[in-house]
C-alpha cells in the first residue's frame, strides 16, 4: 500500500514536471521558430517579404529535444557516476545541454540567413543577441524538467532503462507532442495573423507572414508572448497527460490480473479520448457551420 | 531554380522484380543466421529473428496510419499533424516502448500489448489536443481534402474545407488512423526490444563470464539501443515510401504499404542478424 | 510550398572529401589504439578527431543526397545514417584490433542494402541514393566508434562494457558504470545524428557555399567533442579527459569564430539594430 502511495506521489510530480516541460518546449520553439512553421520564415524573403524573425533551423523539435534531453541526462549520469549529488548533477548537465542548444541556434540563424543573400535578407545581429538567451532560458526549463522526470522514473519508480536512454525516449516524445499541438497555433494563428480568423491559410498567401505588428517590427519575442497564452499551455497539458496517464495506469493497475489490468485501463482511456475528440469535432461542425461563399471578391 | 536532376516521379508503382529480390535477400539472411548459430540454440535464434522481423514490419506498416501533414499543416493548409512523420512515429512508438520495457517481467504477450497501448494512448492524447487547438484556438473545423465523406462517420468534408486549402485538422478517420499507428508502432518496437533482451540475457553471461544480474544493465542498454536504431530505420523507410506526408488510412498513398512491408522486413532482418551475431559468433 | 533546394557547382569534389574523411577517420581510430599499447588512456582524444573527420565527410554526403529533393527533409537522412551505423559498430567492436575495418565493411553492406531497398523497392529512383546511404552508414559507424573511443577509452567490446565504481574509497568492477552499461551510446547516437544533418540543413538556400558548410561541420564536431569529453571524466582518468576537453574547446572556438567570419562574408548585409530594409512592392 505504501509503495502505491509513494508511486502515485511520484507520478503526480512527474505529471506536473511534464506539463511545465511541454509548455516551455513549445514557447521555446516558437521564440526560436523551429520546425514546420519555420519553413514560412525561410520562404518569406524568397517572396520578397524581409523580416526580423529568428530563423532557427535545427532539425525538427523531436530530434532536437531528443538530443538536448538525452545530452542533459547523459551528462547528469556521468556526473552522478563521479559521486556528485544528484540534484547538482542534473542542474549542471542541463546547463551544458542548454549551452549546446544555444550554439546550434546561433549557427542555424547565421547559416540560413547568409544563404538567403540573393533575396537581400540581412543578418540582424541584435536579433541574434536578444533572442538566443531567451530561447536558451525556456529550453533550460524544458530540459531540466524532462531530465528530472526521467531521473524520478529511473531512481524512484524503478524503470529498467538507464538515464540517458530515458532522456532519449522522453525527449523525442516531448518534441513530438509539443510540436504536434503547438505548431499549428504558431504557424497559422500568429505568423499569419493578418489572414481571416477561422480558416486555413490559402496557398496563394504563402510567405506573406506578419512582419509589422502591434509593437512595431515584429520579432520572435512577440511571437513567444502570444503563443505562451494558449499554444504553450496546451502543449504542456498534452505532454503532461501523456506522462501522467502512462505512469498512473501502470502504478495502480499493473498487478491486477498479471498486467492485463493496466492494459484494460489503457484501452478505456483511449476510448475516452476518442469520445472527447469526436465531441470536439461535432461541436465545431455544429457551432461554426460550413464555410459560405464570399459575397464579393476577398482581398 | 530546381533540384539537380529532374527526379522521375516516385509514384505509387510497385516494382515486382525488386520486391522479389528483396524477399530473396530476406530468406538468405534468415538461413545464414540459422546456420551460423551453434546447433543447440538454433531454434531460439530463429524465433528471435522472426520476432525482430515481425516487429519491424509492424512498425513499417503502422507508420502508414499516422496522419502527417508536414509544413502545410502548420499553416492550416493540409490535414494532419504538423510534424515530420519519422519523428512523430518515433515519439509514439518510444512512449510505447517505455511502457513495454517496464512490463517485461510479466511475459512477452503482456509486454507487447502494453507497449502497443502506450503508443496508442500517446497518439490518442496528441491527436485530441491537436483538434482542440484547431477548434478552440483557431476556430477551424476538421476537414479532409482527399475524400468526400469520412469513411467512419459519414460526415461530409467539402463544405468544411476553407477556400484555397487542402483541408485542415484531424477528421475522425485520421484520428483513428493515428491511434492505430501508435498501437502498431509501440507493439513493434517493444517486440524487437523483448526479443533482443531475452537473447542477451541468455547468452551474455557465458560470453562475458558474469552472472545474469551483473550483465543486466548491458543487456538492457544494448537491446534498447538496437530497438531505437531499428525503429528509426524503419520509420525513415516508411517516410520515403509515402514521400513525407499522408492524411491517414483513407489517403490513396496508403495503398503503397506492400512496398514498405517488404522493405521493412528486409531491413529488420539485416539489422536483426547483425544484432544476433554479436552474441552468437 | 517548401524550401527550394539549389545546387551550386564548384568547390572541392565529393570524392576528394569522401576519401579524405575516410582515411583521416580510420587513421585517428587506429592511433587511439596507442591506448592499449602504452597502457595509458591519454590518446582517447583521437576518437574525437575521428568524429570530426567522419562528420565532415558525412555532411557533404547529405548535401549530395538531399540536393535531389527526396521529399522528406534532411534530418531523416541523419537518423537513418546512425540507425544503420550503430548496428554495424556494435558488432564490429567484437573484433579487437580489426574493429574499424570490420565496421567499414559491415556498415557499407548495410547501407548498400538499405539504398537498394529505398531506390528499387520503395521506388525512389534517385541516382545518388545507393552510394549516399552506403557512405552515410559508414560515417555513422565511424562517428559512433570515435565517440566510444573518446568516452570509453577503446573500441573493443570488453573496454566498452567494463567500468569501475568507487564505494568507500574501494574501486570495484561494475558493468553498469561503462559506456554500454550506462547507455551513453544513446547520447553519442543523437549527438552525431544532429551534428551530421545540421550543417546542410542550416546552410540551406540559394547562397549555399561549401567552405561555410564544412566549417560549420567542424564546429558541430568539436562541440560534440567537448560534451563527450565532459562525459568521459566518469570513465577515463581525469588527465586523459582533460586533454580531450582542451583540444575540443580550442577546436570549437576556432571553427566557431571562422564560421562567423564566413557568414559575415556571405550575408546580404550585417546589420545591428536597424529596421527592415525596404524592398520594392512589399
Amino acid at each position: 500500500m505504501e509503495n502505491i502511495v509513494f508511486g502515485i506521489g511520484i507520478t503526480a510530480l512527474t505529471g506536473a514536471l511534464a506539463t511545465v516541460a511541454g509548455a516551455a518546449e513549445d514557447t521555446e520553439s516558437n521564440i526560436g521558430s523551429q520546425g514546420d512553421p519555420n519553413s514560412q520564415v525561410q520562404l518569406a524573403p524568397q517572396m520578397g517579404f524581409l523580416h526580423r524573425i529568428f530563423n532557427k533551423a535545427v532539425a525538427g523539435e523531436p530530434p532536437a529535444y531528443g538530443l538536448w534531453c538525452c545530452l542533459g541526462a547523459g551528462l547528469a549520469w556521468a556526473l552522478m557516476a563521479m559521486q556528485i549529488n544528484a540534484v547538482l548533477a542534473i542542474v549542471l548537465g542541463c546547463i551544458l545541454a542548454v549551452f549546446v542548444q544555444g550554439v546550434y541556434a546561433t549557427t542555424a540563424y547565421l547559416g540560413r540567413t547568409a544563404s538567403l543573400k540573393k533575396f537581400g535578407q540581412p543578418v540582424f545581429v541584435d536579433v541574434l543577441k536578444s533572442m538566443t538567451t531567451v530561447t536558451m532560458a525556456h529550453a533550460f526549463v524544458a530540459i531540466f524538467c524532462t531530465v528530472t522526470l526521467c531521473y524520478l522514473m529511473n531512481a524512484a519508480l524503478g524503470h529498467p532503462f538507464p538515464l540517458p536512454l530515458l532522456g532519449l525516449v522522453w525527449g523525442i516524445s516531448l518534441g513530438a507532442a509539443g510540436s504536434a499541438v503547438g505548431n499549428p497555433y504558431y504557424g497559422k494563428e500568429r505568423q499569419y495573423q493578418n489572414q481571416k480568423f477561422g480558416a486555413g491559410v490559402p496557398i496563394s498567401a504563402s510567405g506573406n507572414i506578419v512582419r509589422y505588428a502591434e509593437a512595431g517590427e515584429r520579432n520572435s519575442l512577440d511571437n513567444g508572448f502570444f503563443t505562451a497564452k494558449l499554444g504553450g499551455p496546451a502543449s504542456g497539458v498534452c505532454f503532461g497527460l501523456i506522462v501522467f496517464l502512462e505512469l498512473w495506469r501502470t502504478i495502480l493497475f499493473e498487478h491486477i490480473a498479471a498486467g492485463w489490468g493496466a492494459i484494460i485501463v489503457g484501452i478505456l482511456m483511449i476510448l475516452i479520448f476518442t469520445i472527447i475528440d469526436r465531441y470536439i469535432e461535432v461541436w465545431a461542425r455544429k457551432t461554426y457551420g460550413p464555410y459560405t461563399k464570399p459575397e464579393e471578391a476577398s482581398s | 531554380m530546381s533540384a539537380v536532376a529532374a527526379k522521375p516521379a516516385a509514384g505509387g508503382a510497385m516494382n515486382p522484380t525488386a520486391m522479389g529480390v528483396g524477399i530473396v535477400i530476406l530468406l538468405i539472411l534468415v538461413g545464414a543466421c540459422y546456420y551460423i548459430a551453434p546447433f543447440d540454440s538454433r531454434m531460439m535464434v530463429l524465433s528471435v529473428l522472426i520476432g525482430i522481423i515481425l516487429g519491424g514490419v509492424l512498425i513499417g506498416f503502422g507508420v502508414h496510419f499516422v496522419p502527417v501533414g508536414g509544413a502545410p499543416a502548420a499553416m492550416g493548409q493540409a490535414p494532419g499533424i504538423a510534424t515530420g512523420v519519422a519523428m512523430l512515429a518515433a515519439g509514439g512508438g518510444l512512449a510505447g516502448l517505455f511502457g513495454g520495457a517496464w512490463a517485461a517481467e510479466q511475459g512477452t504477450v503482456v509486454a507487447v500489448v502494453t507497449g502497443g497501448i502506450g503508443g496508442g494512448l500517446m497518439m490518442a492524447i496528441t491527436c485530441m489536443m491537436v483538434n482542440f487547438i484547431y477548434v478552440f484556438g483557431m476556430g477551424i473545423p476538421a476537414a479532409s481534402g482527399k475524400v468526400k465523406n469520412d469513411p467512419i462517420t459519414g460526415d461530409s468534408q467539402a463544405e468544411f474545407k476553407s477556400q484555397g486549402t487542402e483541408g485542415h485538422g484531424l477528421p475522425f478517420i485520421s484520428f483513428v488512423g493515428g491511434v492505430i499507428g501508435g498501437l502498431l508502432a509501440g507493439a513493434g518496437g517493444t517486440l524487437i526490444y523483448l526479443m533482443l533482451l531475452d537473447l542477451y540475457k541468455a547468452t551474455l553471461p557465458t560470453m562475458m563470464q558474469a552472472t545474469e544480474t551483473q550483465i543486466l544493465p548491458i543487456a538492457i542498454s544494448m537491446a534498447g539501443m538496437f530497438a531505437v536504431g531499428m525503429f528509426l530505420v524503419n520509420s525513415v523507410l516508411t517516410a520515403y515510401n509515402i514521400t513525407g506526408t499522408i492524411e491517414g488510412p483513407h489517403d490513396p498513398k496508403f495503398k503503397r504499404w506492400p512496398r514498405s512491408v517488404v522493405a521493412s522486413a528486409v531491413a529488420s532482418a539485416l539489422c536483426g542478424v547483425v544484432a544476433i551475431l554479436i552474441v552468437v559468433m | 510550398m517548401t524550401v527550394k533546394v539549389e545546387v551550386v557547382e564548384g568547390g572541392v569534389p565529393h570524392t576528394t572529401i569522401m576519401a579524405a574523411g575516410l582515411i583521416v577517420s580510420l587513421i585517428c581510430l587506429y592511433l587511439s589504439y596507442l591506448n592499449v599499447i602504452t597502457g595509458k588512456e591519454w590518446f582517447s582524444f583521437f576518437g574525437g578527431l575521428a568524429v570530426v573527420a567522419a562528420l565532415i565527410w558525412g555532411s557533404h554526403t547529405i548535401k549530395v543526397l538531399c540536393s535531389y529533393g527526396i521529399g522528406t527533409g534532411v534530418p531523416s537522412a541523419g537518423m537513418i545514417s546512425f540507425g544503420s551505423g550503430v548496428i554495424a559498430m556494435l558488432l564490429a567492436t567484437k573484433f579487437g584490433l580489426a574493429a574499424p575495418i570490420v565496421a567499414l565493411v559491415l556498415a557499407a553492406v548495410i547501407g548498400l542494402i538499405l539504398g537498394y531497398l529505398s531506390n528499387e523497392v520503395l521506388n525512389m529512383k534517385i541516382p545518388a541514393m545507393v552510394q549516399s546511404l552506403t557512405e552515410l552508414a559508414v560515417v555513422g559507424a565511424f562517428t559512433l566508434m570515435g565517440f566510444a573511443v573518446m568516452i570509453g577509452g577503446g573500441f573493443t567490446f570488453a573496454t566498452l562494457t567494463t567500468g569501475s565504481i568507487t564505494i568507500l574509497g574501494l574501486s570495484l568492477p561494475s558493468y553498469q558504470a561503462s559506456f554500454l552499461g550506462g547507455c551513453l551510446i544513446a547520447v553519442a547516437f543523437l549527438l552525431g545524428a544532429i551534428a551530421i544533418q545540421h550543417p546542410f540543413n542550416a546552410c540551406l538556400g540559394p547562397g549555399w557555399t561549401q567552405d561555410r558548410m564544412l566549417m560549420l561541420t567542424a564546429e558541430c564536431g568539436f562541440l560534440s567533442m567537448i560534451m563527450a569529453a565532459v562525459m568521459s571524466f566518469a570513465l577515463v582518468p581525469a588527465g586523459a579527459a582533460l586533454i580531450s576537453l582542451i583540444i575540443g574547446i580550442i577546436g570549437w572556438a576556432y571553427s566557431y569564430t571562422k564560421y562567423f567570419e564566413l557568414s559575415k562574408r556571405d550575408a546580404a548585409a550585417w546589420l545591428d539594430a536597424k529596421p527592415i530594409p525596404d524592398v520594392e512592392g512589399h
